[in-house]
Parts: structure tokens; sequence; C-alpha cells
């Protein structure tokens, strides 16, 4: 491959108003007499429709030490319903050609399904019985738990993996929802009980968001939604905490991972970034796909092009309900980590002091222009994804039917202003996975102490489990 | 819902988006396919060379060209490709196999004509700076060093494809033995874009909002006037058969172990090749697939099992990837897949769950062709290794025409203890591995 992906992908049907500005299709959205909201769009060019459950909360919603309790719940949902034990589920599913996929971020978890057309009252009814009549099988429980333990092991023999989870912990620490990654003791806290309290708690009307996109019959779907999802119990709407920002560093923190067999060394540079809503966050995309966010980037183009330190090199920008990071990161030889850490530092300082030119910028708006509508309003599924996030961060149609104008709006020195002020090179984290004999003095270079922990031990957390 | 229907072939509506195809003077192959739901295209532009064109000692030739191909030519000089690219709001990847060497490029309709020049530029007069190869050398080594030699799976399968091919050039790495990266010179790159880039040697699919006309006149244009070359050499080597199971370990510090099983199994042209996928389906698709519910969920000795046979044009081999939960003798999960392998080979499978396999292949193919970008990969694929595009508008009732006897034969003549390679990812304690040092 030439590279890793970098979100590409394009096609499907996207609107093209008069201005050549991409719009939203035209949906509609309701809520029924239980708090659900419910999206209906219509994409006619294939005989399929999609289904996409919201469930507030995602991670942010996990109590005290039960990290990845959110994920379980969800993976569990189709391990025995109401209706139907775990094994008719998959030979119903799989007999009808069916997908379904549970996934979860920080904020929500989200169940994905796709059916033919003419499935549509099947299809439904499978995730309805899933979403809404999960039976929990004590033994299904075991078992998923179980796996989902072995699994954590197996994330520590991929380190490109592993690398993410070290971050987070130690970037956001204990005391941010962020910072609390599912490890082997925290999977083995949950019981039971815990994960049908979360459903009962989480699973309900007023925390739901139903969107149908594809090819339907709309008054015929209309009822069928009502009929099931309409039937689910009120509960109470999830609250959402305050926002929290990531602990600020007083001094650069640290932390080596030690993985005596790896041949390369991976890190994560990351200081603290902003929340989706901001209002920044429109030239901060733009500006954050000229640092680090496409092949020609600048620290792409120091990293690899234009040195060959390594594969790839990037940053990302999180923007999800709090306040989160932005990342540096990338990997090379474990001869040349110091070499492509100074160099990734020296990218970001230039970047920080002189920020942007005229062409850059130009540049910039034509490929975040170009390569938007396509990952984001492509195939039904991506119009269901983001009709689904405008609902959970409150943001309006606006969000996507005035983002040319908005990033052609953008001005020089509003994006050097967002280079400046989010791009700093002071008391920054850094996360270094690879052979610590080798590299324990590189990484002594970048604060004034190094914490170190080795792959072997449990956990993600520097100090252990967090609690 | 007890009863599995037949899935509705939407096959037809795939073909009713009329494909077009053309050949110019100079043997280039230009298939099109207009949609102008949206004002973007998908260019692709499959050459037929890959690692299997490729010799001991400048393996890995093939992926480490796909990457020069990005660095410069006569027109566009180093870093113009990607910088015009995304100054037009384009986006492009590219990708190395076995058998071909494929440049994906995504862009709006209004720079059509820009990407047959910049494509042109390239497929003709590529450039070769001692500086920039030395360079790239080093990104390869870390694309393989990231892929392959801290990735269990990459290091595993490395190792199973090196025991399971002793004599056909799929024995080595598409990205290439370390010492042959670090070895390659400005001669056997020459050699190589000599041998691979010419139009004669490539198919070129556009799926989007253009006119069939219009692509065929920037066609003629731009590649038009490149002379044609002779093709790489035929691939003579044939892996003999195989007589005897073949077992390899490799020890690694882990933290589970690993298995890949590797069966002998003919090309993608070979009539075999439908029965062989309903087979990977109703063994590895799904929550009902057979090897989940033995492996991962009734007997729960493995984390995740997959089984597949990918596109190839010389024999390949069907591979099966079993992740082992901790305190699994890897051998028990082993068992467990012979198990099933020689129930599906003595057992005629069930008419329903036949259809249930069908069902989801079929599915799954069609999704596929959401996306103008999957269809051309699908167009050219089918093109390159199904030997006809066309072949993609009937591939549905290739796969309804399965019987059971099919797949019961198959299973038999393949999955035999004589024709199989297996490897084993032993995790070995880092202590251990320095002391016998």
């Amino acid at each position: 491959m030439k590279h890793l992906a970098w979100i590409v992908a394009l096609g499907g049907t996207l609107c093209l108003g008069l201005d050549g500005q991409v719009k939203l299709p035209s949906y509609t959205r309701e809520v029924l007499a239980n708090g659900t909201v419910v999206y209906f769009v219509q994409r006619t060019a294939l005989p399929l429709v999609s289904f996409r459950v919201v469930v507030k909360g995602g991670q942010e919603s996990e109590p005290a030490g039960m990290a990845g309790l959110s994920a379980a719940t969800a993976e569990l949902l189709r391990r025995g319903t109401s209706g139907r034990t775990a094994n008719q589920f998959a030979e119903d599913l799989d007999g009808l050609g069916g997908s379904f996929l549970a996934l979860e971020d920080e904020q929500s978890t989200a169940i994905a399904a796709e059916f033919l057309k003419k499935d549509f009252d099947a299809g439904l009814k499978m995730v309805a019985d899933a979403v809404l009549h999960p039976s929990f099988p004590p033994e299904e429980v075991r078992k998923t738990l179980a796996r989902r333990g072995d699994g954590l092991k197996a994330a520590k023999d991929n380190p490109n993996m592993a690398i993410t989870s070290y971050y987070r912990s130690f970037f956001f620490g204990s005391g941010h929802p962020y910072g609390r990654m599912a490890d082997e003791a925290s999977i083995d806290r949950i019981r039971r009980d815990d994960i049908v309290a979360y459903h009962d708690r989480m699973y309900v009307g007023r925390n739901l968001i139903v969107v149908v996109a594809g090819d339907f019959d709309p008054a015929a779907a209309r009822a069928r939604v009502a009929e099931t999802f309409g039937g689910a119990p009120s509960g109470d709407a999830y609250r959402w905490a305050a926002d929290q920002e990531p602990p600020p560093n007083s001094s650069p923190r640290v932390l080596l991972i030690d993985k005596p067999d790896a041949t390369q060394t991976y890190f994560v540079i990351g200081q603290p970034g902003v929340r989706r809503s901001t209002a920044d966050r429109v030239p901060l995309t733009l500006v954050n796909l000229l640092f680090g966010g496409r092949f020609t980037s600048m620290l792409n183009e120091a990293l690899r092009v234009h040195s060959g330190l390594t594969y790839g090199a990037s940053c990302r920008v999180e923007m999800a309900r709090l306040t989160g990071g932005i990342a540096i990161s990338t990997y090379t030889k474990t001869e040349t980590t110091e070499k492509a850490m100074d160099m990734a530092l020296d990218v970001l300082k230039q970047f920080s002091e002189r920020g942007l030119t005229a062409e850059q910028l130009a540049s910039g708006k034509a490929s975040l222009k170009g390569t938007y509508p396509p990952q984001h309003l492509q195939t039904a599924e991506q119009i269901a994804t983001t009709l689904g996030e405008m609902e959970i961060f409150g943001l309006g149609r606006d969000e996507v039917d005035q983002f040319f104008q908005r990033v052609d709006a953008v001005t020089l020195e509003q994006a050097n202003a967002a280079a400046r002020k989010y791009y700093r090179n002071a008391n920054l984290t850094f996360v270094i996975l690879g052979n610590a004999a080798k590299i324990r003095s590189v990484a002594a270079k970048y604060g004034p102490a190094v914490v170190e922990k080795s792959v072997k031990q449990a956990g993600w957390a520097a100090n252990g489990s967090i609690l | 819902m007890r009863t599995i229907v037949t899935l509705v072939l939407l096959a037809p509506l795939v073909a009713a988006q009329e494909t077009r195809t053309a050949t110019l003077d100079n043997g280039l192959k230009v298939i099109v396919q207009e949609d102008h739901a949206i004002p973007n295209v998908a260019m692709y532009l499959f050459y037929r060379i890959g690692s299997r064109n490729e010799r001991p000692g400048t393996t890995g030739l093939s992926h480490f060209f796909e990457h020069m191909m990005f660095n410069g030519a006569q027109k566009y000089g180093f870093g113009q490709f990607d910088k015009q690219m995304d100054d037009h709001g384009g986006n492009n990847n590219a990708y190395t196999t076995r058998d071909d060497t494929v440049y994906t490029d995504w862009f709006p309709s209004s720079a059509l004509e820009l990407m047959f020049d910049m494509e042109s530029d390239r497929m003709r007069d590529l450039a070769f700076d001692p500086k920039v190869i030395e360079s790239e050398r080093g990104v390869v080594y870390s694309e393989r060093r990231l892929s392959v030699d801290n990735s269990n799976a990459g290091a595993l399968r490395e190792l199973a494809e090196a025991t399971a091919f002793e004599a056909h050039p799929y024995h080595w790495p598409v990205v290439g033995w370390p010492s042959d990266i670090e070895s390659w010179t400005m001669d056997d790159l020459k050699a190589h874009f000599r041998m691979g880039y010419a139009p004669n040697n490539c198919v070129l699919v556009i799926v989007g909002d253009v006119k069939f006309d219009g692509v065929m006149d920037l066609a003629r244009k731009y590649m038009g006037p490149i002379p044609r070359q002779a093709t790489p050499p035929e691939v003579r080597t044939k892996e003999p058969e195989q007589r005897g199971e073949r077992r390899v370990t490799l020890s690694k510090p882990a933290q589970l172990p690993m298995i890949m099983v590797l069966y002998h199994v003919p090309d993608t042209k070979s009539a075999d090749t439908p029965p062989l996928q309903v087979l990977g389906t109703l063994l590895g698709t799904g929550q009902s697939s057979r090897l989940y519910r033995r492996l991962v969920d009734t007997d729960q000795l493995a984390l995740s099992v997959n089984g597949m046979v990918g596109n190839s044009l010389d024999p390949s081999t069907f591979n099966f990837m079993i992740q082992p939960r901790s305190g699994v003798d890897p051998a028990a999960a082993e068992k467990a897949l012979y198990d099933e392998l020689a129930k599906l080979g003595s057992e005629e499978v069930p008419a329903a769950e036949l259809r249930k396999a069908k069902n989801q292949l079929l599915a799954n193919h069609y999704r596929q062709l959401k996306t103008i970008e999957g269809r051309a990969n699908l167009l050219g694929s089918y093109e390159l290794f199904h030997g006809g595009y066309e072949k993609l508008f009937t591939a549905g009732e290739e796969v309804e025409a399965v019987k059971a006897a099919d797949v019961e034969r198959v299973a038999r003549q393949y999955f035999t203890a004589r024709n199989r390679t297996v490897a084993t990812l032993v995790p070995e304690r880092p202590e251990a591995r320095e002391v016998t040092q």
C-alpha cells in the first residue's frame, strides 16, 4: 500500500446545491411519545435499508471501575433476546444476508444494521428485539466477558493498536472519563447484574435515536418503527456530565512502554484540544488537515516524504463531547527514534510559530471540500451516521448544508490564530512504546521523569489498574 | 422466521448501469461506467505486474515501485502528483498484490483531464532520483516493520506462505525480504519499469461522473502516444503438488499463540472457485457459521477464526487463521478445525444452510457496488482475475449454480492432510530467549 487510509472514500449520492455547496438530502425527524427520536431518509439507488440505533452515553456513562461495560452490553444484545436464542438470531440474520454491528465511542453506542428492502419488517423486528429485549443469558455473559479479557491480551500483541490505549490512559488519567480504558481488572469486575442495570437505565426511549436510511415505503416504515421502538419505556434521558478538560501538565510527562522484541518505536505526542461543539471546529479541522491530516501534510512530508523515517506520520484532533486531545502519532525504526521525535517536535514548533501560507490554506480548503461529502454523505449508512451525530451533539443541518461556505470563509488570520492557539510545544505528553533498553536514554530527553511500564504488566494505566 | 428464502438477485441492476469499453491502438484497455448521481470520479489503473513477476534478490520490487510512482515523473516532478491531487480536491492510494499493482484516484470530475495528464506522465516518463530512492527505501522498510516484523499475524502469514510455496513466486512476500529491500539497485528499478509499465499491460477503469466519449478522447490524447512494450515474461514455474503435511513454528514474544492453516487450491478462473467461496462463507462468515459456532462459541477455543481464498492468477491457497484463547492448547483448536472440514467432506450440507451461505455471499458482493470506487475495483479485478469485467454481471448466477455435492467434493479434494501447511506462533518469554542466547 502507498499509505494507510487517510479516510479516503468517494462516490455515492451527494446533493449539490446551486452554489456548489453540498446539502443533506431531505429527511424527516420526529419524536415518539416515549421520547425516541426517529429520522427517515430515503436513498433508492440500491434496494437496501440501513437501521442505525444510537444510544446516548458511551464510554462517558460507564460507572467507576466498570470500563468496558457499555461495549460488553452492546456485544451481548444479539446473544439471546426475548424472541430468539443467540444461535437463532445468528441464523436469521445470516439467512437474510443482513449485517448487524455494535460500535462504541466516547459518548454513544451505535447499532448499525442493514437488510434488503424486501426484508424491512423482518430486519427492523430483529434490530428492535436485540436493542430493546435482550435476555443476557448468564452463560453468554460469561463467555463474552471472558473473550473480552483475552481480547485485551491479543491487543497487546499489536503495538500499533496498543499504543492508543496506553496513550489515552496516561494522557487523560483516571479522573477523566476518556482515560478509563477497559482492562483485565475492569472486565473482571463486571457482573451480569451490572449489564442488566446498564441496559435498563440507558436503552430507554428518551435516550434513543433511530435512523432509517435507504429504500423503503415511508408510511409503512413510520408505522413499523412506532410499533417497535415506540414500545420502549421512556425512562430518563442520560444526564450529560459537565465538560471536563484533560489534566494540564505543569511540565512535560513521559511514559515509556517496554516491548523488548519491538524493532520499531511507536510514539504519540499529545496536548489538550477541543470538544466537538467548539466554535473553532472548522478552522481547526482545516489547519489540522494541513498539519497532519493528509498525505501531503507537514508531518508526513517531513517524516516520510523527505526523510524516509516512517511509513506514515499524522495528527488527530479528537472531536468528542468532552474536551479531548490533539495527538501526533507515528513510528520509526528503533535506531531513529530520537531523530523522528525531534523532527516531529520541530514540525510542531515551526507550525506553531509560522503557521500557514495563503497557498497552503487554499489547498487545504480544496481538499477538505473535495473529500468531505464522500466521507459523510455518500451511502445511506454515512448519512445515517451524520444524522445521528447531529442529534448527539445538538447540531443543526447547517453543520452540513453550510459547511463549504464556512470552510471558504476561514481567513489566513483565523487559520494561523488556530495554529498558534492549539499547537503548542510546551508541557507535552509523550507516550513511547518500543525496546526500552535501547531507547530509555532517548525517552529521558523529553521530560523531567520517565514513567516506565512493560507490555507484560496487566492493564494500560501507568500505575496498574484504574479504579 | 425459520425458513430461508432466496436472496433477490441484484445482478440485473448492476448490468443496467451500462458499462462500455474500448482498446487503444497501443493496447490500453479502457472500461467506463457512467454514473452521474455524483460529481465525482473513481479512476483505477490496474498494471499486470506483481510480486509473481519478481525473482530472488529483487523481491518486493513491485511494491517498492508502487511507492516510486508517486515520487515524480517528467512533467510533474517530485511531490507534484500528490500536491496537484490535494489542490484539486482529490485523493489517492495504491496497492500491490502478488499479481497486480493498482493505482486508485478519486477526484471531482472537473479534475479528469489533469488526472489523465498526470497518470500518462508517470506511465511514460518516471523519474529515477537516487536520493529519492534511498528515502523511499526507508519508508518501505518501515511499512514492512509495521505489517510484518511487528505484527504477529503478518509474520506468521509470511512464514506459512513461504512454506506452502517452495518453487512458485508466491513463496516470497509482496513487501519483499528485508535483505532485498536493502539491496535493490537503480538498474533493478529501471528494468522493472520497462517490464511492467506500458499501456498494453494496463487496464484503465473509470466509474463516475464522466461521458464515455470524453474519456476516450482524453485517453487517446494523453495515453495514445505512449508506445507498447513487451509484456512481463511468462511465469513459468509451477508449484509441484504437495505430498505431505508441512509444519512450521514461529517463536516470538507474544501474549497469545496463533495458527494458520493453508491448503493449495486452483487459481481464480477455476470452476472450483464458486464452490470454494460458498464453502468459505458457510465455514467462516457470521456468527452462525460453522467455525465461529464451534471454535469461538461452543468449545470456546478461539477468540476469532476465519477462512478465505483470495484472487490469484496462479494456483494459490485457501487460508485459515485461528487466534486461540489464552490457556487453550493450539492443537485443540487445530483439531476442531479439521473436524469441521472433515464433516464438510462427508456429510451433505443441508439445503437451508447452503441457501444461507449463498445469500450472505451475494449480499456481501452487492455491498461492494454501493460506491463508485467499489465498482471500479470490482470491474478491474474481474477483468484481471476472472478473464473479463463482464463476468461481474454473472457472478451471482455462478454462486447460485453451486450444489451441495460441489461443496462436498471440493472439501474432500482440497482439505486433505497431505495438501496442508500448518504454521503456529508459539509465544516465547523474552527472558528465556536472552538466556539461551
